[in-house]
């Protein structure tokens, strides 16, 4: 390695270049598109191509070791029905039965009960000067929202979203290995497990039951329904999955047009941009901006070998920034950009299950907040980054009304 | 040319109904319908962009031999 890019480090778990990651990701894509951190011993692509030609390549860069750095590094045994940490065949199973769930037919048709979810919450800041969007929506609205297509009752749906973000948290930037010794959901499961026992003798018309009652044919060619434990797997990965990203979804769009008023104003004026805006949000603030792979055989990348064995991390939040993809504009926000596709839900086989749902939630949310306050700024000061290696967004976010 | 979808892919994620309305529908129950298994040369970019746009990757094209 040359000494003129001795200098270039990148460390998901340092606090400080999480913060504003874009410069490394840019001196990463030009001086070194395949990177190699020494410190944690990972491997990382930045670029567009890279990114998408890594996202693709399923056969060898696999999810069947954890797609979480420290989760790879620990070799921590999957429990079943993760379908974010399997491969095919017993991927394209467990997948498959969920496959036209999360449709964006089937999405858009709950919009209404969405809608009114919301604005029933912003109503209630009438009055306000400020508050902490967080809090107030950004929270609340992907679980009340997960948990009303799973069937699970109001009351105890916070206690599993506050179990959930407890096991994806960082204390500090050397806790990482322990952070998620906690992720197979030990704490949900039981919220979980509870609701699922009273649900087998009560079937509904939700997914929860859905997933109790449906058969299948598993990849061992035996015809049967989900056990137990597979039903809970799914059912937190889909909460686990659902909630935390979504929240930084609507963070990240708060936030980033405190920074824009005339693009806020602009939304206001044309509602039917929000859709591109919510899209470009996605793009300019990745909610899970890097996604790693277990190395299962050589691959070569950029000339050089990255043996089998290995971590490689895809930093699909810096592949959204590529100018070699984007232009000289990448590193800007704009609500008008036209664009086919972003890599914020990543591509192909583990594609995000519920990108239109959170496609739902992000414009109805952003929708119902500028039609009530169509000019805030953001107090820094009293504002918090959440820190996990995963995911990447706010804590607590103050919204002050102008 | 003729178009594959892997049905086992496909999502109903409605991209390539966008793009090649001609060649793709979407039903009342997410199901894809092929319209055209070989459409003519003319959309033949329209169809590339719909493999291409395809979040699942579940759409490919076979040359006529």
């Amino acid at each position: 390695m040359s000494t003129a890019t001795a200098d270039l480090y990148y460390d998901p778990y340092d606090f400080e270049i999480d913060a504003d990651p874009y410069p490394v990701w840019k001196r990463m894509r030009d001086e070194q598109p395949l990177y190699y951190n020494e410190k944690h011993d990972f491997w990382a692509v930045s670029r567009w191509d890279d990114v998408e030609g890594a996202l693709k390549d399923h056969g060898r860069l696999i999810s069947g070791h954890g797609t979480i750095l420290e989760l790879i590094k620990a070799n921590i045994q999957m429990p079943p029905g993760m379908v974010i940490f399997e491969d095919p065949p017993s991927h394209t199973t467990y997948r498959g039965l969920m496959s036209r769930v999360f449709t964006p037919r089937k999405m858009n048709a709950i919009e209404p009960e969405v809608r009114r979810y919301c604005q029933i919450e912003l109503d209630a800041l009438e009055g306000q000067s400020e508050f902490d969007i967080v809090e107030v929506l950004a929270a609340k609205m992907p679980m009340r929202v997960i948990g009303m297509l799973l069937g699970i009752p109001e009351e105890n749906q916070q206690a599993i979203r506050d179990s959930t973000d407890s096991g994806l948290r960082l204390d500090s930037s050397d806790d990482y290995s322990t952070a998620f010794k906690d992720f197979s959901g030990s704490g949900t499961q039981d919220l979980f497990g509870e609701f699922l026992d009273w649900r087998m003798e009560n079937p509904s018309d939700d997914v929860m039951t859905q997933l109790i009652h449906t058969e299948f044919e598993d990849h061992t060619g035996v015809t049967r329904t989900l056990t137990r434990d597979e039903v809970l797997g799914y059912v937190n990965l889909l909460a686990g999955a659902g909630n935390e990203t979504t929240t930084k979804l609507i963070g990240h769009t708060v936030r980033t047009l405190a920074g824009y008023p005339e693009q806020r104003h602009e939304l206001r004026d044309n509602p039917e941009l929000i859709p591109n805006a919510i899209e470009e949000s996605l793009r300019f603030e990745a909610p899970s901006p890097i996604q790693s792979r277990y190395v299962a055989e050589d691959v070569e990348i950029h000339g050089q070998t990255v043996p089998a064995g290995s971590a490689i991390v895809i930093v699909n939040g810096s592949a959204n920034h590529d100018e070699r993809k984007w232009g000289p504009t990448s590193e800007e926000f704009d609500i008008r950009r036209s664009m086919d596709h972003h890599l914020s839900f990543g591509y192909g086989l583990h594609f995000c299950l519920g990108a239109a749902l959170a496609r739902l939630e992000g414009r109805v949310a952003l929708d119902e907040l500028l039609k009530r306050f169509p000019d805030w700024s953001i107090d820094y000061d009293r504002s918090e980054r959440s820190h996990t290696s995963t995911v990447r967004g706010w804590d607590k976010l103050i919204v002050v009304l102008d | 040319m003729r178009v594959v979808v892997d049905l086992n892919r496909c999502e109903a994620n409605a991209l390539c109904m966008g793009v090649a309305p001609e060649v793709f529908e979407l039903t009342d129950d997410d199901e894809l319908i092929v319209l055209q298994e070989h459409p003519d040369e003319s959309l033949r970019g329209r169809v590339e962009e719909a493999v291409r746009q395809c979040p699942r990757q579940a759409i490919s094209i076979e040359e006529d031999s």
